[in-house]
């Protein structure tokens, strides 16, 4: 059945006006009688003891409110349970530079800054840790007491016979790969207003209410509980418009916390938004990720081994960090057939900012090195990239190794698809020298079946409420971050019921109001949050029926709701107006406040059909008032298996991407142009083609981001790059055309057959890319992003050339190996100087320990 | 972040403004802003006065002496250079270096005279007061290290603009005006190639008026720039290439380059390879050596300095090509 009136329709954003006007209000639009700005002193060591802390010289500064620090708000938190290990503000131990020290709030931006600098820190610096692979040896000065190593965690996987596979392969490639460290860089740098009730007699605090530019409202109203000990009744969290998020929301980010701990000490709203530079020390983005590859296969290319070692630079925070290393290791499951897995996780702290989760959470990283290797595979036993993948395909439904359910499966067609639109079978080898055609594949989950803090409650509620002129308005927890969540909500209710689009108003996102949804992440929101907007509509959609049914003699199962109509099935098509406002003016004008006494006379026989305003007046009138509500929680037979870290990878779906890369590759310099990208996603099914095409080409257009150009680059712990000039997102200029290719597999559990759409084919550009350059110039890239440099210093390396362009010149010889090993960088990566005598960031000695 | 406080001073003529200049000794010029008014957020530069030049009317605009060749005022925008019929024309690799400066918004700002007074860069400098801080305070600014070279007593800060090594190879010269008046000046001789005083302009002087000689009017130009993105990035190495030829002989021939050292500088040597000869793979090649020769690039950017050295080499090959063949 896909004859649907608004499912599947290209539709505009319900929340677009707002937007492209400039009407619409992002937290940092708000503003508040008394409201005062909050800036924050940020930690200029990687790693230091806070000895003594001195703000009278700040408070003392006219304008300035309050300043609070660490002993403010001593509580722990973290997003994850097993994780608590941030403090609003650090309480005697700052972890990297920018660490977040102590906040000032005044009248406005210019005196707090002011004030900032008044501030007396007293540090007594410690060793610091930057790279992961030493941090592994560390034995003292370790950045959280109780986790031994820096370790924050490690796994280890072993499903099936991994020695026996390899023994039984004809082919084993086994290299490092290398993936730098990148950030979401959303438009709009986070931002926070926090405002308490004051009793107007005794001046003492009352409710809290804290506007953010969130993707989890609900973990925030839990987070400020834990630090504000304040029940979550007392908090109200209410999410404005978000400029995009991509996982750098998705958490509790430290001025959300910071903003209410200084509102509470100011007993004024205070109201912080980052710097730039500031939301690159906030983070959370992806880690630098180093991977050890290992997979074999027979002659006729079925894999018959995978085997990986992980090793994730976390930062100083756990994060979502083990999460994000467990993701790595589950999801080289659930795409293709492979019975024979070990894997190894390691998640490191290090002396930077936080890592966290970042769209593709966990995958990207791997299935660039697994999607690379493949080919290599591929090339070595002369077998075609496409066809290798084709080989090795699910047969689902099915139940893989590691315990993941996969239902939908549109892989295969997914790379049918874009091996006939992009010509791969007559252009590829035929293109003139320097291009190259390059395929990649991945898959996301649709939501974890999981949820952070392990429960059988829902994961997604929703309430709707119609009103008597036919007003439907969709109470949803779900957070609209620019993805589409609210016009996702409004087309599946209208759907259901019959209705415009235009009767649809969405209320979302804010704790009082809205029953819970446990956030926008992993690609959740359409599969749950749409899941629990479909049963809540029918839920409604029933108690119309039985309502309308009584008017129309018949069984309510008779009836259809369309085109805000509601009328006997089979009737004929001319009895059914086609225009609804024909009838609207006159025959119910008025009923508001008449109620439907009047409206029954006007009736005199039972008809055949209603409008959608008739029914609900009948149905109001009938029970008295007219709600529903739906909740979502994924089967059980979807929470996959129960060893050691089995929680994070299941889903009750997987969405699946194929992709082909179009390069050309200039031999003298090194500069990488793509093209054109063919992307197939299967997002079972494209409930708005244009959201889903939306989804796709940004996707696509940031994995090309990490492919080619955006890195982060540290020194000593500092980050070199901490703003949009120098962390280069790719412009308009180097985006492509992207071909966006839906595929619908209509999954049997999805809202309408729907599943991911908008992290998934993230995953599939970076290896499409790298196998497309070797395609074009045969080099293989092992570490990403591919900048001329490293593309001409490959070239130069297989030519064996002459001139040999070597990357680390320069470079301090006793610099750590591994900065040498995959030739070189974007940036020098030697000791710097050693700092001036009158320097106020000297440290005080050169330290022992440490890798620096 | 916000600006730090200063007063604002806004001439209507370059008299006022010279006479301001002399007035105030801790003073900074302001022009489109696109480049001095990130850096005072950074707290780069904390100035008790700023002269916004802008209501200077006379310092606007293109216009041609005949006789003599073209000037053009110092408030010109980017902008208005790269959509100039004239420019095209007369000037073409003026014109292809305009239009990669930056980004189309950028260059409605950013003026000529800031091209060519544009603050050196480094990365270790244009970071934020915080982040400086952190680092430990350079030669540039409020310090006395360099972290580029370790050690060493000069300031390596790199001169990024795009459109100086145009001006260059058209031997432009520039007017600047003072108390005593106006005086002019090839721009060759205008930068120091010191990264912490990138100029000869004293403290109350300004540059208002650029020239461009009617001798050089017509020479093919050509100009190539690296950098990652396709758009905002600044040079990261810039290669500029004027020539004339006749009878397919190269008859007079200019290359200069930029974003590898603290001025943008002329390759010397190349009128010696090229001037007589017909444009030949060997001769870009050799031109290209010269260029890479010049090109002393160091860890104040993106990528390697070895790779931007050897873009240098591939550029300026690339270019005299270009411009000698077509
Ligand atoms: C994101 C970004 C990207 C950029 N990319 C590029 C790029 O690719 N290439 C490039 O060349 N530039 C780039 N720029 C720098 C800048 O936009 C341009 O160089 C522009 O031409 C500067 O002109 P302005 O009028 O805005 O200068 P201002 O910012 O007004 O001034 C720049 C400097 O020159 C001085 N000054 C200005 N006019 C005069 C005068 N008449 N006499 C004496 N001193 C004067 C000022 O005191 C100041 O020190 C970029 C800037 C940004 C923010």
């Amino acid at each position: 059945m896909s004859d649907f009136s608004i499912i599947g329709k290209r539709i505009a954003m319900v929340d677009a006006a707002g937007k492209t006007t400039g009407a619409g209000k992002y937290t940092d639009d708000l503003t508040l009688p008394g409201m005062l700005i909050g800036k924050i002193l940020h930690s200029p060591y990687p790693h230091a003891r806070i000895k003594r802390i001195d703000a009278s010289r700040a408070l003392a500064l006219e304008g300035v409110v309050a300043v609070v620090t660490g002993q403010d708000a001593p509580n722990k938190y973290g997003i994850l349970p097993v994780g608590h290990d941030e403090t609003a503000l650090a309480v005697d131990r700052v972890r990297y530079v920018g660490d977040n020290v102590a906040c000032v709030a005044a009248v406005d931006e210019t005196t707090a800054e002011k004030a900032l600098e008044l501030i007396e820190v007293e540090y007594e610096p410690l060793p610091a840790y930057f790279d992961p692979e030493e941090s592994m040896k560390a034995e003292r000065d370790l950045i959280h007491e109780n986790r031994p190593h820096n370790l924050e965690k490690d796994y280890h996987h072993v499903f099936g016979d991994p020695e026996k596979g390899f023994a039984e392969a004809d082919c084993i490639r086994e290299s490092r790969y290398i993936a730098n460290e990148v950030t979401h860089a959303a438009m709009e740098p986070h931002s926070t207003l926090a405002a308490f009730e004051l009793d107007p007699y005794s001046g003492a605090l009352g409710r809290l209410t804290v506007w953010s530019s969130t993707q989890v409202p609900y973990y925030l109203q839990h987070k400020l509980s834990l630090v504000l000990e304040m029940p979550m009744s007392q908090i109200r969290v209410i999410k404005p418009l978000v400029g995009g998020g991509f996982g750098g929301k998705s958490e509790v980010i430290p001025l959300e916390i910071i903003a209410a701990v200084a509102a509470r000490a100011a007993k004024a709203p205070v109201k912080i938004t980052y710097t730039r530079e500031e939301v690159f020390w906030a983070h959370r983005g992806r880690p630098r990720t180093i991977m050890d590859m290992k997979i074999g296969a027979k002659r006729d290319g079925r894999l018959t081994a995978v085997a990986a070692r992980v090793v994730q630079d976390g930062g100083a925070y756990c994060s979502y960090g083990v999460v994000t290393i467990l993701y790595s290791g589950a999801l080289l499951g659930a795409i293709y057939d492979i019975l024979n897995v070990r894997w190894d996780g390691y998640r490191v702290l290090t002396n930077k900012p936080a890592c966290g989760a970042m769209r593709g959470h966990g995958t990207v990283n791997v299935r660039f090195a697994f999607e690379s290797q493949l080919d290599e595979i591929a090339a070595e036993i002369a077998l075609d990239p496409a066809e290798i993948r084709r080989i090795n395909l699910l047969q689902p439904p099915c139940i893989t190794v590691n315990n993941l359910r996969v239902t939908s499966y549109g892989l295969p067609e997914c790379i049918e698809k874009v091996v006939e639109r992009s010509g791969w079978r007559e252009r590829r080898g035929k293109l003139p020298r320097g291009r190259g055609l390059g395929i990649g594949c991945s898959h996301y989950v649709s939501g974890a079946a999981n949820s952070i803090i392990r429960s059988d409650m829902p994961h997604s509620t929703v309430n709707i409420k119609i009103d008597r002129d036919g007003g439907v308005v969709v109470y949803t927890g779900a957070s609209e971050i620019g993805q589409g969540s609210d016009t996702m909500t409004a087309q599946i209710a209208a759907e259901v019921l019959g209705c415009t689009l235009q009767r649809v108003k969405i209320v979302a996102a804010d704790t009082d109001l809205t029953p819970i949804d446990i956030g926008s992440y992993s690609s959740r929101v359409t599969f749950m949050a749409g899941n629990a907007t479909l049963r809540a509509a029918e839920e409604v959609k029933k108690q119309i029926a039985s309502a309308a049914a009584r008017k129309m003699n018949c069984v309510p199962e008779d009836l259809v709701f369309r085109d805000d109509l509601v009328f006997k099935r089979g009737s004929s098509v001319s009895s059914v107006p086609s225009g609804v406002d024909s009838v609207v003016a006159g025959r119910v004008e008025g009923q508001i406040l008449r109620g439907s006494l009047q409206q029954k006379r006007k009736e005199e026989v039972p008809k055949d059909w209603m409008t959608f305003e008739e029914a609900v007046v009948a149905a109001i009138d009938f029970h008295g008032a007219l709600t529903g509500t739906g909740s979502y929680a994924p089967p059980p037979e979807s929470r996959g298996g129960s060893f050691k870290g089995a929680g994070v990878g299941p889903s009750p779906s997987y969405s699946y991407s194929a992709q082909v890369a179009d390069v050309s590759v200039d031999e003298e310099t090194g500069e990488v142009t793509v093209h054109k990208v063919w992307a197939a996603h299967d997002c079972g099914r494209a409930l708005n083609p244009v959201a889903v095409e939306g989804q796709i080409i940004g996707s696509v257009w940031m994995g090309l981001g990490q492919a080619l150009e955006e890195e982060m680059v540290w020194k000593d712990g500092l980050l070199m790059n901490p703003g949009l000039l120098e962390y280069r997102s790719p412009s308009a200029v180097e985006s492509p055309e992207i071909e966006p290719i839906i595929v619908e597999s209509i999954d049997p559990e999805g809202p309408f057959g729907a599943k991911e759409c908008s992290e998934g084919s993230l995953a599939a550009t970076i290896p499409a890319i790298a196998n497309a350059i070797y395609d074009a110039v045969g080099i293989r890239l092992r570490e990403v992003p591919f900048t001329p440099e490293r593309v001409l210093a490959a070239i130069r390396a297989r030519d064996a050339a002459a001139k040999k362009l070597d990357l680390t010149e320069g470079v301090d010889p006793t610099a750590p190996t591994r900065f040498r090993e995959h030739g070189g960088a974007l940036w020098f990566r030697g000791k710097g100087p050693k700092r001036h005598e009158l320097d106020p960031a000297r440290r005080a000695e050169q330290l022992a320990g440490g890798d620096d | 972040m916000s600006l730090p406080d200063f007063k604002l001073l806004r001439p209507r003529s370059l008299a006022e403004a010279v006479e301001l200049l002399g007035k105030h000794v801790d003073v900074q010029i302001v022009a489109g802003g696109t480049d001095l008014i990130p850096s005072l957020k950074q707290r780069l530069f904390i100035p008790a006065y700023v002269i916004d030049i802008r209501r200077i009317a006379e310092l606007r605009g293109i216009r041609v002496i005949p006789g003599q060749g073209t000037e053009i005022g110092a408030l010109t925008t980017l902008t208005e250079i790269e959509h100039s019929d004239l420019i095209r024309r007369d000037y073409p690799v003026l014109q292809e270096a305009a239009k990669t400066v930056a980004s189309p918004i950028l260059r409605n700002m950013g003026t000529l005279g800031g091209n060519i007074c544009l603050d050196t860069r480094c990365l270790w400098y244009n970071q934020s007061l915080t982040w400086r801080t952190s680092c430990g305070f350079c030669i540039k600014k409020d310090g006395d290290l360099c972290h580029v070279a370790p050690g060493g007593t000069k300031c390596w800060a790199v001169f990024s603009g795009d459109t100086p090594p145009a001006l260059l190879c058209l031997d432009a010269e520039l007017e600047i005006a003072g108390p005593a008046g106006t005086r002019r000046l090839a721009l060759r001789d205008f930068y120091t190639n010191l990264g912490d005083a990138r100029m000869k302009l004293a403290r109350n002087e300004m540059v208002s008026r650029v020239f461009l000689p009617e001798r050089t009017a017509g020479y093919r130009g050509v100009y190539r720039k690296l950098r990652l993105r396709g758009s905002i990035d600044y040079p990261l190495a810039g290669v500029a290439v004027a020539l004339k030829r006749s009878n397919g002989h190269v008859e007079d021939a200019r290359v200069a380059i930029t974003a590898v050292n603290p001025a943008p500088l002329v390759v010397r040597g190349v009128e010696k390879e090229m001037v007589g000869k017909s444009v030949t793979e060997e001769i870009a090649a050799a031109v290209g050596e010269l260029a890479a020769r010049t090109a002393k690039p160091l860890t104040t950017s993106a990528l390697t300095p070895e790779y931007r050295r050897e873009m240098i080499r591939v550029f300026a090959k690339r270019a005299v090509l270009e411009a000698g063949t077509k």
